[in-house]
């Protein structure tokens, strides 16, 4: 199991290593440490949301609301991160509270009711929408005290916040992937649930402890989504659910359950961070963007059916 | 089954009984029903629009059904469908799209339905049209840059939605202006879809490739031209970029008076929104009313922020 993984890491290593190697030959501004601190940035909203999901559909199911997660987190923190209004703790307790209660009513419907997570999260995903236009009034929450906007543009020790707080949630969640209980019963769930469920693990408690995980982080992803661009957007976040699951699936998590690992899916993520950012340097349009980014989601899963295969 | 039968009939009645109450009503208040298509109401600036054309029908003494399109030509022509069905007096149309939502405007028309478009065009011509030039806010946009930077430097542009009347003409607009001055040169353009974060990356990655040879940015929108304005702030370049973006929403008002952004085009939603509910009105009653009501744009900067900051 382990061995397989390893090979494949490596081989999307090896992918991801010479894409570097030619964007970094046509344009000498690509491999210079201000322009890789920008794509790290820039991609550790989508890192959060993927490393969320990736728990999720290691135990078969998906997330669809969490881009509706990021909208009503942001708009939540950012009404209640006006200056002088609450001191900077509360906006982010309260946006990190809505994340994880968003996350909790998913996986209570999904367990309870039996309903597949795809529909139950297509659900949520319309009314966490609905909720953040509510909130908002349909307009953008701005005029945001400079401590909350310090979040997502403030450094330490000349680190970005966003960079650190990626770090440390890719290093907490592998982890809890690879060295806890809850990590092996995931991959059990995924693997094959009657013999999960046979084997007398709690698969509820499983299924809604991934949901909410999943729904936290993408409550903090809100809440740094409106710090970087210093305000709440009710329509921010749409569509940003794709762009975490073809991470995963990119970094070779089967979405059919049961395999998967972080470090694959932080190398998926870089990946389509580097090619945004490639691509904008080289001021491709974006219409071959979207191409290329197909080509390479594709490619992944099916390098992932070969290796299967050949393993098999 | 019987049961069935009996909630079946019950139905019936009740649906007949609420039939024929509205069109009592309808007869004795004699109110002009106006069916109104809105392109997006996630949108701030669609949403002033639908605020004011509420106000004024309620002036006017005409009624309201306001439908949200979420910007789907698809789902704005089922809507105008709906209207027809249920012989609404006038149809206002806030299009999303240029061609996909021409066939809305023709099956009112051929419905004999008035029918009104507001802010944006569409291929075929409807009854009267109440907007504003797409072109001249480009044009505006780019006439600023070329003062401020002396007809002299290097621009990129961010464009909103590939495809959209706005941004094709906004695009159109600006390039009028850059051919009258040789000495602007366009080094780059890239769409950020309308988006504040998606700009904001977008001049990132430009600042890593382009650097101090940016002097001016032109932004196809006002959330575009705040996330520019972000990013050029964040890499300490800002006092030395001009940016100008468009449609003046609260937050750009606010951001014109820090001094962070240099200029915002001012479309005026509220005039847009009363002409639009004036014209069909006037539709409505029989009256001659103008093929186009163009209503102007205007450049606001720090010097003029104060008549707009209200």
């Amino acid at each position: 199991m382990q061995y397989i993984n390893n090979i494949r890491q490596y081989g999307l290593l090896i992918v991801f290593g010479i894409i570097c190697l030619l964007i970094s030959l046509i344009t000498p501004q690509f491999l210079t440490v201000s322009n890789l601190t920008i794509i790290v940035t820039q991609v550790s909203i989508n890192a959060l949301l993927a490393f969320g999901v990736t728990f999720v559909i290691i135990t078969g199911g998906i997330d669809l609301s969490l881009g509706s997660i990021v909208a009503v987190t942001g708009v939540t923190s950012a009404m209640l991160a006006h200056p002088d209004s609450n001191p900077v703790l509360i906006p982010i307790v309260m946006g990190l509270l809505a994340g994880l209660l968003m996350g909790v009513f998913n996986g209570f419907i999904i367990t309870k009711s039996k309903i597949a997570p795809f529909i139950v999260t297509l659900g949520t995903m319309t009314i966490g929408r609905g909720l953040a236009l509510i909130l908002s009034d349909g307009r953008p929450v701005s005029n945001l005290s400079d401590s909350f906007n310090y979040l997502g543009s403030g450094t330490i020790f000349g680190i970005p916040i966003l960079i650190l707080i990626f770090i440390l949630v890719f290093a907490l969640c592998s982890i809890i992937l690879s060295k806890t209980i809850l990590g092996r019963y995931i991959y059990a769930i995924g693997g094959n649930e009657q013999a999960a469920r046979a084997s007398g693990i709690n698969i509820d408690r499983v299924k809604l402890s991934v949901y909410s995980i999943s729904g936290l982080l993408a409550g903090l992803a809100g809440i740094l989504l409106a710090s970087r661009i210093t305000t709440g957007q009710p329509n921010a976040g749409a569509g940003f659910e794709l762009d975490a699951i073809a991470a995963v699936v990119i970094g070779g998590t089967s979405t059919a359950g049961g395999r998967g690992t972080m470090s694959g899916t932080l190398i998926g993520v870089l990946l389509i961070g580097v090619i945004n950012n490639g691509l904008d340097l080289l001021n491709v349009t974006s219409y071959y963007q979207q191409v290329v980014m197909g080509i390479i989601i594709i490619g992944a899963v099916i390098i992932d059916s070969l290796n299967q295969k050949s393993n098999s | 089954m019987k049961y069935s039968y009996l909630i079946l009939i019950t139905l019936i009645t009740l649906f007949a009984g609420c039939n024929q109450s509205t069109n009592n009503e309808k007869s004795k208040a004699n109110k002009i029903i106006i069916g109104v298509s809105m392109l997006s109401m996630q949108n701030e600036f669609i949403v002033n629009i639908s605020d004011e054309m509420q106000k004024k029908a309620e002036e006017l003494g005409a009624e309201l059904i306001i439908v949200d399109a979420e910007r789907s030509p698809l789902k704005q022509i089922e809507q105008i469908e709906s209207f027809i069905a249920q012989k609404v007096d006038v149809i206002i149309l806030n299009p999303s799209e240029y061609e996909a939502c021409s066939p809305a405007v023709n099956k009112a028309l051929a419905a004999n339905i008035p029918i009104v478009n507001v802010n944006s065009a569409t291929k075929i011509a409807p009854t009267a049209f109440v907007g504003s030039n797409d072109l001249e806010s480009g044009r505006i946009a780019m006439k600023f840059i070329a003062d401020q930077l002396g007809g002299k430097g290097n621009v990129v542009m961010i464009q909103g939605l590939n495809g959209q009347a706005a941004q094709i003409q906004r695009e159109q607009g600006a390039k009028e202006i850059l051919k009258e001055y040789p000495g602007l040169k366009l080094i780059a353009q890239q769409t950020a879809e309308w988006d504040r974060s998606k700009s904001m990356d977008l001049m990132q990655n430009w600042i890593q490739s382009y650097g101090t040879k940016i002097n001016a940015v032109f932004a196809h929108n006002d959330e575009m031209g705040l996330g520019a304005v972000k990013a050029l702030q964040d890499a300490g370049m800002k006092d030395k970029v001009v940016v100008v973006s468009i449609d003046a929403i609260a937050d750009a008002l606010q951001a014109v008076k820090k001094g962070d952004l240099d200029a915002t085009v001012f479309q005026d939603a509220k005039k847009q929104g009363a002409g639009a509910i004036e014209t069909a009105v006037k539709i409505a009653q029989g009256q001659k009313v103008e093929k186009e009501l163009m209503i102007p744009f205007q450049l606001v900067t720090k010097a003029t922020i104060t008549e707009y900051l209200k």
